[in-house]
Order: C-alpha cells, then structure tokens, then sequence
C-alpha cells in the first residue's frame, strides 16, 4: 500500500511535466535545459521513492528505479541518466541515515543503470521517441532483473544472504517499478490521444522477429528451468539425504557405541562373577539384566537364567547364530538391539564372552535397563550437532517423546513439533517431508538401540541450491532474452529493413513516374537479386512504354489529323457575311470544335462546340455530337429543338458522361436576324460595327449529353451589317500563364475592340500571338478553338485605314495626302491614286460644305484594301444632317458651255470614278461607301 | 499647292500652272485670271505641270471659258493624261479648246 504513493506521484510528475512541455511557454526553452530540469525532477522524485520503501521479510523494497526509467523512456536520454545518477548517488550517501548497507552498492548501480539503459534504448530502439506500455514495463523488468544480479553479484561471499533479499524483493519490486512505468506510459498516451493497443496489420518484420524469438526463449526457458528443477531437486535430496543421514549414523553410533561398551562390561562383570558363583539367576538379579546364558563349544545353551533356553541351538536362529565368531576365535561379541532368534516379538540386546574352559557366556537386557544406563550418553549426543545451518537432530524414545535434542523440543513428543513417524511404513535414512512448527522442513530416520534419531532441516535450507540456480537463471534468461531482443531487432533492421526501405524508396519514385530511378542495394546476395530484378522489370517496362507511348502517339496524331479533316475549312467570304474559324489543339486530340453551314439561300448556322474531357474519347464524342448537330439542323428544326433532340440522342448509352458545351446560332442574312442557343458554352462576343464589343449574356442551357430531358431556350437578336460575332471555347479565356493568371474575358474584349477592323483571319492569328504572348513559357493547356463570323462587312478581307477629318476645306490637303498615301502603300497606280483622290476630294469637299449648314463636324474616312483581289472601299461617313448625294441625277456633260452648270459635277466625277458608290443613313451617320478595284 | 507663272504678251496671256488645281487652289487661279485677264483676247493655260484637277478646277474653268468667249479665246496646252480623263469624263475635253 505505501509503494501506491511513490508509483502515483511519479505519475502525476510525469503527467504534469507532459502537460507543462505541450502548454506552456516552457517548450520554448532549449532542449538540454528541458532536459537536465526534468533530470532533476525525476532524481528527487528516485529519492522521495527510496525513503518510501515497504519491509517486507527483512527487505526494504521501493520503486526508485521506475523515477530514471521514466525520465529517460518519456522525455530524453539526458533526463534519464541525470535522474539515474541522482537516484543512484543519493541512495549511495542514504546510508548516512539509515538505509541499509547490504545492497548499498547493488541498488546505487542499478539505478544509474536503470537511467543509462532507459536513456540507450529509447535513443537506438525507439528512434527517440516514447515508447508503447508494454514496452516500458519489458524494459523495468530488465532493470529489476539487473538490479537483482547486481545484489547477487556484490555479495558472493554471502549468496545465501543475498538469495534471501532477492526472494524477498522480486516480485514486489518487479510489480511495483514496471507498474509505476507502464502508469506512467499509459497516461502520457492517453493525453497525447494514441491508441493502446497495436493496430492490426501494422507489424514490423522486427516485431515478427521478436514475437516468434520471445515465444521460442519462453519455451526454452521453461524447458530448461524444468530440466534445472529436476536436477537440482534430484542432487538437492541426494545432498540433503547424505546430510542427514551422516549425522543420523553419527548419532546412532554414539548411541550403540555406548549401549555396547555398558553391556560388554556388564558381560565382563557376569563371567567373572560366574566364576565363584554358577547360580545365574542371582547373577542376573544382581546386575539387573534379564537374562545370562551358558554356551558350550557346540554352540548349545547348557545353563540359563531363563530354564527354557537350556538345550537351544543357538545355530538355529539367525540372530544367535552371530555369536558363533565367539567359537571361532573372538573373544568378546556385543550385539545390537533386535529381535531375538527365540522369540519373534521380542527385543533384547545380548553380547558374549568367551570362558576359559570353553564356550561362552551371554548375557542380555532389555531397553529400559540400558536406557538408564546410558541415559546421559544420549542426551550428550545431540549435543553440539546440528545439520546444515539451521536443522537440528532429536532423539526419541520408543514412544516417541523427545528425550534429546539441541533445541528446545525435549520433552514434547514427535507430533507436538509436526514430525509424523511411522516406523512401519517409512524406512530409515529416507528424506521425508514435514512441517516443523509450521515451516516446511525435510527429516530423516534411523533407530538405535531402540531410541528413534531424527534428524531435520528446514526444506528452503536444503532446496537452496535448487531455488538460487532457479532465479539466477531465470534472471539470467530474461537478461539474455533482453539483449537477444535488441539485437535482433538491430540486425534486422540493418539487414533487412534498411534495406526493404531503401528499396521502396526508390520503387516509390519509380511508381511516381521516373523511371530512371534504378534500384542499388547490394549489401547481401538477396538484395542484390531483387536490385536487379527490380531495375531489369522497370528497364523492360519503360522500354515497352516508350514503344506503347510512340504508337499511341502516333494514332493520336491520326485521330486528331481525322478530327481537323471534319471541321471545314472552306471559309465563305463574300458580300453577306464572312466566316473564319480556327481549332488550335493542345497537345494530344481534344473534343472543341466548330462548324457552320446554310441551311439554305438566306439562313447560315454556326456553332462552337466543347466536349469534356481529351484524348480519344472525347474526340469519338465530338464526331458524334457534331454529326448529330448537323443533322438535326438541316431537318429545318430551331436551334433550341435542335439542343433538346441532340441532348437526347447523346444521353442515349453515354457510359461514360461525357457531355458537350456548344453555342449555336442562326443568322438569317437577309435580315441580319440571329437566333441561337447556349448549352453551357462560353457567351459569345459580339462586337458592333459602330460601337463596342459586347458579350452575348443570355442565361445558358444546361449542357448537352449531362442530363436527359433538359429544356434549351431560344435567343434572338438582329445583327447589323458590319457586326462582327466571335465564339470561342474556355482555351482563350482560360489560358493561363506562370502566374496562374487567366486571360480572361476583359483582355479578350479589349482586344477584339482594339482590333476590330481587323480582316477575321488576320485577327485569329493575331489573337492567338496575343495569348501565347499572355501565357508566356506555360504549356497549352487546353484545345483553343475560335470563329469570326462578319456579317455583311463589304471590307471582308482587307486591312482598314481610318482617319478622321474636320469637315472643313481646310482638311483636303490632310484627307488626299491619307488617300494618297494609303492607296501607294497599297500598290496602286499613281494614276489610278489621282483619278481616286479627285473622287474622295469631290465627296469630301461635299461633305464639307453641306453637311453639317453652318456648324463644324467631323468627317470620317476608312479605307480598307483587300490584299488579293486589289480592291480599295473607300467608306466616308458623317454625323451631319442626312443627305443622299446620289439621289441627285447626273449632269447632262453634253450641254454647251453656255449652258453647262457645274452643280452636281463633283458627284458626277465620284461616280463615274469609282467603281461602285453606294449610300446608307445608319446610327445618325451619313455613310458613304465607295469601291474600287485597280 | 500650285504655283502660278503668268507670262503677258501683248493680248495673249500665257499661264503656266503647276501642281494641283483643287477645291483649295482654285479660288487663287480664278482670282489671278480675273486680274490678269482683264482685256486679253488670249489665254493660254499651259497644263504641263499639272497633275490633278477636281470639279473646283473644273468650275474655274468654265467660268473663263465662259468669259474668254466673250473676250476673245481661250486654250488648253500639254494636258497630261490624268487631268485629260477628268476633262473627257465631265464632257469639259467637248467645250474646251485643248491643244
């Protein structure tokens, strides 16, 4: 019970030392601070353990081993020594005041021992870290067992002693010390939230190693303590048997040597006696013994006290035919105490003398004459006898009451003590067991003269040898088991898992990917097979994914020259509209696409289109959805049944979930009406001729092929001539460059405002430099796909030069020399540039007279060329008051001069120059456009 | 933008125009013919040097064709091929004296 308080407050010491290095400002302080602070606590708290120790049997038993082994299994190596060594020295100075001296030596050492141990393995086992519990009170055991050795090995002189101690002390202290460690290892897991018990599966081949080594050095263990036991016991009882009955014969031989010399002198006596008097019966009253006879040389009794034994052969019985050594030469025969050849069931002892005339004479007595005549003989023979240490020999009467002993048992009987004899049954100088005064003890027998001897000795006494092999082996096993265990655990991790991890380190980063890695372990021969194992397995297979990757390559090439076949490139470009597209894909096949057809003279559908996902897949998907899209579209449905009915045919069996994002619209060219539908697409960009770009934001469908039964609604709107429509898939506004910055739709719109004059696959080309420009060193990441649709832009296919000009006279020389300058950068003949300019100055100088009365205006003036048809157009607009300068018929130039008017003269030149001229009113803008081919 | 070099002889006035005649030059010619043209009974534009001519060019023309008629004669020397197509196309190369 006083052992709980050392075992609970080291405990609570660990707990508060735990709590206080995870909560407070105390984790901050360097290591080896923490760590000699913690030492010190521990060694006080391996000091407090000493004073609290438990006599038991004449051991003071403590736990102050458990303080050391803590600190150096929870908290550090250093804590563990510094706390080891306090606990060690304090209890090498404690015999100053009172400790015992006896295992001085052995405890000091086991506890700096303790430290060092707890402070090694936790270093070179547990990778500095804490240990599980079980491991904990493995490693007390160990200390306890080597602080037992320690108690062996300082008093050799004395093992007897030491055994003593030692029996007292191992269990309470291997109890007490590996409980207090696994409490304390069990609350510190429990706070920091482990788990107790092994997770299934999770075993180490070290662990394997040590289970199997444990089970195999329990069994060994077992098998040879019970080898030792036999043994020991066998020659423990040999030992003892000889004991015993080495003094038992001791004792016997004082007892008859003295019954014998009393009688022969009572012999001797009776023959001289017999000498002047022949009457034996008064012979025998005389000397008090029972009986006196008369041998002659033929070995007959002649005369006798006793009238009945004249005439017996003393031949006949075995017991009186001893003395036939009388006839024979002997002078003198005692015989011991025994049954008489006469009479069975009768005890007497009798010795001869030989007579001078021949024969012999023989006198015997019974016990109880010789009892008192050698009553003082036997009380001295236990005298100064004893066996072994501790036992003792008694002497006892036919009745069994002690008579001699070298204790205090004289006078009680055999029984009193605990001593059951029987004399029938058990047999002399055999080691029998009993229990003498409540202690086991061994004893045995040996009768004399009709005096029982016994001789004892306590049973610990004898097994000693037996009991002290028993523990110094076991301890020694656990020791061996111990160094076996760590051993083990060392050689297998050099040999094997070292190994095993440098292996699966780099089969890890061949799994990752590189398969350059190769695998070089040739510490032994097994290593070195399975190296090259794996590295020949990982050569073959990045040869044969070097051949797959080439022909998968090579048919992804295929599939993608197959993909861009289906997409048409024959861009229409003429008066009604103009369309240009483009697919750039990233790297291996995508799904984007595009597409656009007439439906028929007036109505023209054009779509862009995404599918998710890359590669084969999702260009099978792609062909399908376009091939549907199509033919749904020339059925002559509207745009959002076209989604419906395509939605459904692509849910149809699609395993997989691909689905498709598309844009598709109708523009009827007549009327520069557009109807169209979203299925989750990117809103296009639609920008105006006269103003800015906008988005196409209408609220999107849900995708097609992602959801069976969804409902797509219809948009319109009506594009003027010149507006310009751009779809483009999520690879423009989703490129991304190093940065992780998008291009995004802001810096899309940007440009195509920018450049919106732009000849459609000039700006396709141009925006793609742009983003690459954007996206810098990064990859493609996706497929880009784009589609120019201009509607009704008679400058298809030129670049445009536009200048804006005050509508004043003054401006002509600004508005001709632009022309002039344009026009010779374009390769126009200078007279065909002259013929132009006096067109241009002719509207212009119009323009600047009328058009805005009496106030100031702007003229504008763009000029576009196309590069491969050489024709310029010419487009003059203004914001003045509006006026159809063509509406006024030609001048008749046939009139005389007299009646020649220049009015209208100016037109006339334009009209006739040019090759056509052609006026429009639109956004309050007077606009002119002229063409000319050259 | 164009030059004017006026050359009296007698009644004849020779003018020799250079560069353009146009909406903006125009105004200069017509204002040198009104003052140098006052009594001559012949007037000579030589139009070697000229290159351009709009309807502005044109109407000054006329104006002293109409004039000369009155006066005496007008005509038209070394007229290049550009201000020709112009003259033809107005029906002016009808009207005009052109030599």
């Amino acid at each position: 019970m006083k052992l709980l308080i050392p075992i609970l407050l080291n405990t609570v010491l660990v707990i508060a030392v735990y709590l206080l290095d995870k909560h407070t400002s105390w984790k901050k302080l360097p290591y080896m601070v923490k760590q000699v602070i913690i030492g010190v606590l521990f060694g006080g708290m391996a000091a407090f353990a000493s004073g609290f120790g438990v006599e038991v049997l004449g051991t003071v038993i403590n736990v102050r081993d458990a303080a050391p082994i803590s600190a150096g299994l929870i908290f550090g190596a250093p804590a563990g020594i510094i706390s080891g060594l306090i606990g060690g020295v304090y209890r090498w100075f404690s015999v100053l005041w009172g400790a015992g001296t006896y295992t001085r030596l052995a405890c000091s050492l086991a506890a700096i021992t303790s430290g060092f141990l707890a402070a090694g393995l936790r270093k070179l086992m547990f990778d500095n870290k804490k240990p599980t519990w079980g491991y904990g009170i493995a490693i007390t055991v160990v200390c306890e067992v080597i602080h037992m050795l320690l108690i062996f090995l300082t008093n050799m002189q004395d093992t007897v002693t030491a055994f003593t101690f030692v029996k007292g002390c191992t269990l309470p202290m291997f109890c007490g010390n590996a409980g207090a460690v696994g409490l304390a290892i069990i609350a510190v897991s429990l706070l920091s939230h482990e788990r107790l018990t092994r997770i299934k599966g999770s075993e180490h081949i070290a662990q394997t190693f040590q289970r199997w080594l444990l089970i195999c050095i329990v069994m060994a263990y077992f098998v040879t303590n019970l080898f030792t036991l036999v043994l020991q016991q066998g020659m423990s009882q040999i030992e003892t048997n000889a004991v015993i009955t080495l003094s038992l014969e001791d004792v016997h031989k004082d007892i008859t040597d003295a019954s014998d010399k009393n009688l022969l002198e009572i012999a001797k006596k009776v023959k001289d006696e017999y000498k002047t008097n022949p009457d034996l019966d008064a012979i025998a009253r005389k000397y008090g013994i029972s009986e006196v006879n008369i041998i002659d040389e033929n070995f007959i009794i002649v005369a006798s006290s006793v009238a009945e034994y004249v005439g017996y052969d003393m031949a006949s019985g075995e017991q009186s035919a001893e003395f036939e050594v009388l006839l024979s030469g002997e002078t003198e025969f005692v015989q011991e105490y025994r049954q008489t050849s006469y009479d069975e069931g009768f005890l007497r002892k009798y010795c001869g003398v030989v007579l001078d005339e021949g024969g012999f004479i023989q006198v015997g007595y019974d016990s109880k004459q010789f009892h008192s005549d050698i009553g003082s003989n036997i009380v001295d023979a236990t005298k100064n006898r004893h066996i072994g240490k501790n036992g003792f020999i008694a002497i006892c009467d036919e009745k069994f009451n002690i008579v001699s002993d070298n204790e205090e048992y004289n006078g009680t009987s055999l029984a009193e003590i605990g001593i059951s004899l029987d004399l029938q049954n058990m047999s002399e100088k055999t080691v029998y067991q009993c229990e003498v005064l409540g202690k086991p003890y061994l004893f045995g027998f040996t009768v004399a003269e009709g005096f029982c001897i016994i001789g004892a000795m306590p049973t610990d006494e004898a097994m000693f040898m037996r009991d002290a092999s028993l523990y110094t082996s076991t301890f020694m096993q656990i020791l061996i088991f111990a160094t076996l265990f760590v051993f083990i655990y060392f050689l297998v991790k050099c040999v094997v898992i070292n190994n095993l991890q440098k292996v699966n380190s780099s089969l890890e980063k061949i799994t990752n990917g590189n398969l350059n890695v190769t695998v070089d372990v040739r510490s032994n021969a097994e290593f070195a097979s399975l190296s090259d194992d794996i590295n020949l397995t990982v050569k073959t297979l990045k040869q044969y994914i070097t051949e797959a990757a080439a022909r998968i390559d090579k048919e992804l090439e295929y599939a993608k020259q197959i993909q861009l076949s289906v997409l048409p490139t024959n861009f229409p470009k003429n008066e009604d509209y103009g369309i240009f597209a483009q697919m750039i894909a990233a790297k291996e096949v995508g799904g984007d696409f595009y597409d656009f057809y007439k439906l028929n003279d007036t109505i023209v559908a054009f779509l862009v289109a995404d599918v998710s996902g890359k590669g084969i897949p999702a260009a099978m998907f792609m062909m399908t959805a376009k091939t549907i899209l199509k033919d749904l579209a020339e059925s002559g449905m509207a745009v959002n049944d076209i989604f419906v009915k395509a939605n459904g045919k692509l849910c149809e069996n699609n395993e997989s979930g691909m689905f498709v994002t598309v844009w598709m619209g109708m523009l009827d060219l007549a009327t520069g009406n557009l109807k169209y539908a979203n299925a989750g697409h990117n809103p296009p960009l639609v920008i105006h001729k006269n103003g800015e770009g906008e988005y196409l934001r209408t609220r999107a469908g849900f995708v097609l092929g992602g959801m069976e039964g969804v409902r797509y609604r219809i948009n319109e709107m009506t594009l003027d001539p010149g507006d310009r429509i751009f779809l483009y898939t999520d690879g423009v506004t989703e490129a991304t460059n190093a940065e992780e910055e998008l291009y995004g739709e802001e810096r899309l719109i940007a440009f195509m405002n920018q450049n919106r004059t732009v000849e459609a696959k000039k700006l396709l080309v141009a925006l793609k430099a742009d983003i690459d420009e954007f996206v810098g060193e990064a990859p493609q990441f996706d497929d880009i796909t784009m589609l120019i649709l201009d509607y009704k832009k008679d400058d298809v296919g030129g670049n445009v030069c536009e200048r804006v000009f005050p509508a004043e006279d003054t401006a002509l020389r600004d508005v001709l020399g632009f022309v002039e300058e344009t026009l010779e950068s374009a390769g126009c003949p200078m007279k065909v540039t002259m013929a132009l300019c006096v067109a241009i100055e002719e509207v212009f100088v119009n323009v600047a007279h009328y058009a805005y009365g009496d106030g100031k205006g702007d003229v504008k003036l763009a000029i576009s060329l196309s590069e491969n048809d050489s024709t310029v157009i010419f487009r003059m607009s203004d914001k003045g008051t509006p006026f159809d300068p063509l509406k006024r018929p030609d001048p008749d130039i046939t009139l005389p001069v007299e009646e020649k008017e220049i009015g209208g003269l100016g037109i006339f030149i334009t009209k006739k120059t040019m090759d056509t001229v052609s006026y429009a009113y639109k956004n309050g803008e007077n606009i002119l456009t002229m063409t000319k081919k050259f | 933008m164009m030059t004017v070099q006026i050359e009296k002889n007698s009644n004849t006035v020779t003018m020799r125009l250079e560069g353009r005649l146009d909406t903006t030059t125009a105004p200069a010619l017509e204002k040198a013919i009104n003052e140098e043209c006052k009594t001559s009974e012949e007037l000579v534009l030589d139009l070697k040097n000229l290159n351009y001519i709009s309807s502005a060019g044109l109407r000054v023309l006329l104006g002293t064709q109409k004039k000369m008629n009155k006066q005496g004669s007008m005509k038209l020397t070394n007229v290049c091929e550009v201000v020709m197509d112009v003259l033809e196309m107005t029906g002016f190369a009808d009207i005009l004296v052109i030599e």
